[in-house]
């Protein structure tokens, strides 16, 4: 377990600036040891920022640049999260993916991907004839020529992931600190002064996990390793009668930008069409656009035609952290006692474990002693995903606790027994969107035309009490 | 779990479903059930306090929750079960719904099921608008709900897209709670509601009609900054608010009409119905807004009215 800081002191071992999926896979992997740690970030939640908007696929790996460190920690962190999502009860489920090729040039592709999957040490994918395409996934647009199958890639509750990350680290004696912005950070000769918007903080170590920032953290201590553009990736998410329009996960022929537009399931039974990649220059933009809305449209029109006779619950954007480099960007830094976790695109979330050993190690090499390990408590987060039953189909539950067989937002089902927990939860949400990412409440169809205002109300008060 | 039965259950306590279970109760019906998700019954007008309510089938001129009021009152009097804080969440049965509530889950088989589930107004992402997601966006069901029965703050300066009825309700629901509009978008030529409130409101509140116009995109990073408004000529417009409110555009809400595979209307995805209410699935019925968006409350509950009498004649 980690160790709290010395009474009377802001002093701790290891700082980690940037409480992302990234960030808090880092505090919850050091707080097996006995080390104090702070983990920090400007915003006011954690995984507020790219980490919000991932297409929440749990990757396989299958098509990694081969021997790539990108490739390694998602293969590790692919068996990892799968590991952990079943043990705290984050939502997984097996739906499986086909990568459609819809010309002959991207059929002739499918087997030299089949061969890489290979290479990369995933060995489960074939490949089907157009038949078969369509026998699977009868609704899909006409124009499918063969596809790959690849059925470990399933889909995850992301949100649930950053937050069981945070969650067992606070438990296990992490300090979070949440809306504190570095304003700069002060390298003396043992210690890191860091001063931040919630008073100066000191470390031995550093972890610099600030996502689209982590360039700009890293010029805060002198290092130019690598510039980070944002890169905007749009995305739709559909009303869950759209849901039976698809089983897995529809992935193009992934092309230089990334991994292309993809139709999919999501844990809470939607069917998400994105994201768009387009470089941009502003790191704190996550404005949707005409054109990258229009551009998914005219995707889907082609994928999954009549996905766009269904109603929009949700459109929103997100920034990937983009470097020169297609690899992930994990530097120590000797002499400087820091390590920076930099370049970490949407596979990030299904690596985030692996990442979290790999800077646990590179720690190690600059110096860290990490003393012994000891087991994390144990967390059960509340199921989000619709894979398994939800408080308000429980009759026991209900039977022994009414409110959870009250629903506050009829789209999502969300009792005022869950959003009452989530209050009241280790780290509580400070916002209806932190509260959205805990319990789904507010994220449905109706967007918010029934429960809005009393979802705002509860967060005022801070209690879910009738008024 | 829980089991009954009932003669007629009907979904939703709005304006048609109370309207209809008074009825069937009237007529000789004598197990009626309605389930309301909300924590009261009345529907919309629950939340929609100005006048204007209970025209053709009060024969008086009442205010929302006045005329909600009303509904429920007679429900109780004349001996209608009524489940607030219930949701029908599934069939499990042609004529049979699953319900959740405080007391657990309960299955209700019914030998008439009537669907008046109303409908909602689209929101920002329903209409494809693109933008920031900051603070202060609502629909007009939201907002008079955090004015009435909340009283939360709002803003100052607000826009509102579109010009239906149900815009001018949005009108003046903000000025009650001390916001200015300053300007109302739609994309038709001209308002689509009574010459009398148009101007009504316009002198009183003082605000802008823009007509052939769209808004396409939304400003702001914690809160409501501008829109911008494209108008018939391509030309583009920024508005400065803190407040934009989504007005009208109504959709069905139709999940439980769609989760029974009912057969629906091309063009609202609403049940379609016969001339006696009856859906695609025998015993199974759909009135109101549910049916086809969107009604003034009184034709609703005239609507229901007339389906309790086809109900009693059948079951």
């Amino acid at each position: 377990m980690a160790r709290q800081r010395a009474a009377g002191t802001a002093e701790f071992d290891v700082a980690i600036v940037g409480a992302g999926v990234v960030g808090t896979a880092i505090a919850r992997e050091l707080a097996q040891y006995d080390i104090s740690i702070l983990l920090l970030d400007g915003r006011d939640d954690v995984g507020d920022g790219t980490s919000k908007a991932n297409t929440a696929i749990l990757h396989t790996g299958y098509d990694m640049v081969t021997g790539s460190l990108e490739a390694r920690l998602v293969r590790r962190g692919y068996e990892l999260l799968k590991r952990h999502a079943a043990q705290v009860g984050v939502a997984t489920e097996d739906t499986g993916a086909l990568l459609v090729a819809w010309t002959s040039e991207e059929a002739e592709l499918l087997p030299g991907i089949l061969l890489r999957a290979a290479a990369n040490g995933y060995t489960e994918a074939y490949l089907i004839d157009a038949s078969e395409v369509y026998r699977r996934e009868p609704k899909l647009g006409p124009g499918a020529l063969a596809a790959l199958v690849i059925p470990g890639e399933w889909i995850i509750d992301p949100w649930s992931t950053t937050l069981s990350y945070a969650v067992q680290a606070k438990l296990a004696g992490v300090e979070i600190q949440l809306g504190a912005k570095v304003d700069c950070i002060v390298a003396g000769s043992s210690m890191y002064r860091l001063h931040t918007s919630c008073g100066i903080f000191e470390a031995s170590f550093l972890v610099n996990a600030a996502g689209v920032y982590a360039d700009e953290v890293d010029a805060k201590l002198g290092l130019r390793d690598f510039v980070i553009y944002p890169r905007r990736g749009e995305l739709i998410v559909f009303d869950k009668l759209a849901r039976e329009l698809l089983s897995c996960i529809i992935l193009p022929v992934p092309t230089a930008m990334g991994k292309g537009v993809l139709v999919a399931p999501t844990i809470f039974g939607n069917v998400m069409l994105g994201p768009t990649a387009e470089n941009r220059t502003d790191k704190s933009d996550t404005a949707s656009s005409e054109s990258g809305i229009e551009l998914l449209r005219g995707k889907c029109a082609k994928i999954l035609p009549d996905l766009l006779n269904e109603e929009i619950t949700s459109i929103y954007a997100g920034l990937r952290a983009a470097t020169d480099s297609s690899d992930y960007q994990i530097r120590a830094h000797r002499g400087q006692r820091c390590v920076t976790v930099g370049g970490i695109r949407s596979t990030g979330l299904t690596a985030s474990m692996a990442i979290a050993e790999h800077v646990r190690d590179l720690l190690v090499q600059v110096g860290l002693v990490l003393g012994c390990a000891s087991d994390l408590p144990a967390v059960h987060l509340p199921n989000l995903g619709e894979a398994r039953q939800r408080p308000y189909q429980l009759d026991d539950l209900i039977g022994a606790d009414a409110l959870y067989g009250e629903i506050v937002c009829h789209c999502e089902r969300v009792t005022r027994g869950e959003i009452r927990d989530a209050l009241a939860g280790p780290i509580p949400p400070r916002s209806t969107g932190a509260l959205a990412r805990r319990t789904r409440a507010g994220l449905g169809r109706c967007q918010g035309f029934y429960c809005q205002a009393e979802l705002t109300a509860i967060m005022q008060s801070g209690g879910v009490d009738r008024q | 779990m829980k089991r009954s039965s009932v003669d007629v259950l009907i979904v939703g306590g709005g304006p048609a479903g109370l309207a209809a279970a008074i009825e069937l109760r009237k007529v000789g019906a004598r197990n009626v059930r309605v389930v309301e998700r909300e924590a009261s019954a009345g529907g919309v007008p629950r939340h929609s306090f100005h006048l204007g309510y209970g025209l053709r089938d009060r024969h008086q001129l009442l205010s929302g929750p006045a005329y909600a009021r009303s509904y429920v009152g007679q429900c109780i009097e004349l001996g209608v079960h009524v489940s607030t804080s219930t949701t029908a969440v599934e069939w499990c049965g042609d004529t049979a719904l699953a319900l959740t509530s405080a007391q657990g889950l309960e299955e209700v088989q019914a030998r008439a099921v009537v669907l008046a589930t109303g409908a909602r107004e689209r929101g920002r992402n329903a209409r494809g608008v693109p933008g920031t997601r900051p603070a202060g966006i609502y629909t007009t069901g939201a907002l008079q709900q955090a004015v009435y029965l909340y009283q939360q703050q709002i803003g100052a300066r607000a826009v509102i897209v579109g010009a239906e009825h149900v815009s001018f309700s949005a009108v003046m629901t903000l000025g009650h709670a001390g916001v200015k509009t300053v300007a109302m978008v739609t994309r038709e030529p001209a308002h689509q509601s009574y010459f009398a409130l148009r101007w009504g409101t316009a002198i009183r509140y003082g605000y802008q009609l823009v007509t052939n116009a769209v808004v396409v995109e939304i400003a702001g990073s914690s809160r409501v900054e501008a829109v911008l408004v494209r108008m018939a000529a391509g030309d583009e417009r920024r508005i400065e608010c803190d407040t934009l409110v989504f007005t009208g555009d109504w959709v069905p809400d139709h999940e439980l009409a769609r989760r029974a595979g009912l057969a629906l209307t091309h063009e609202t995805k609403s049940p379609a119905v016969g001339t006696d209410g009856m859906t695609s699935r025998a015993g199974v019925y759909a009135i109101g807004n549910l049916v086809l968006p969107i009604k003034p409350a009184d034709q609703c509950a005239l609507e229901g009215r007339a389906l309790a009498r086809v109900i009693r004649m059948q079951i």
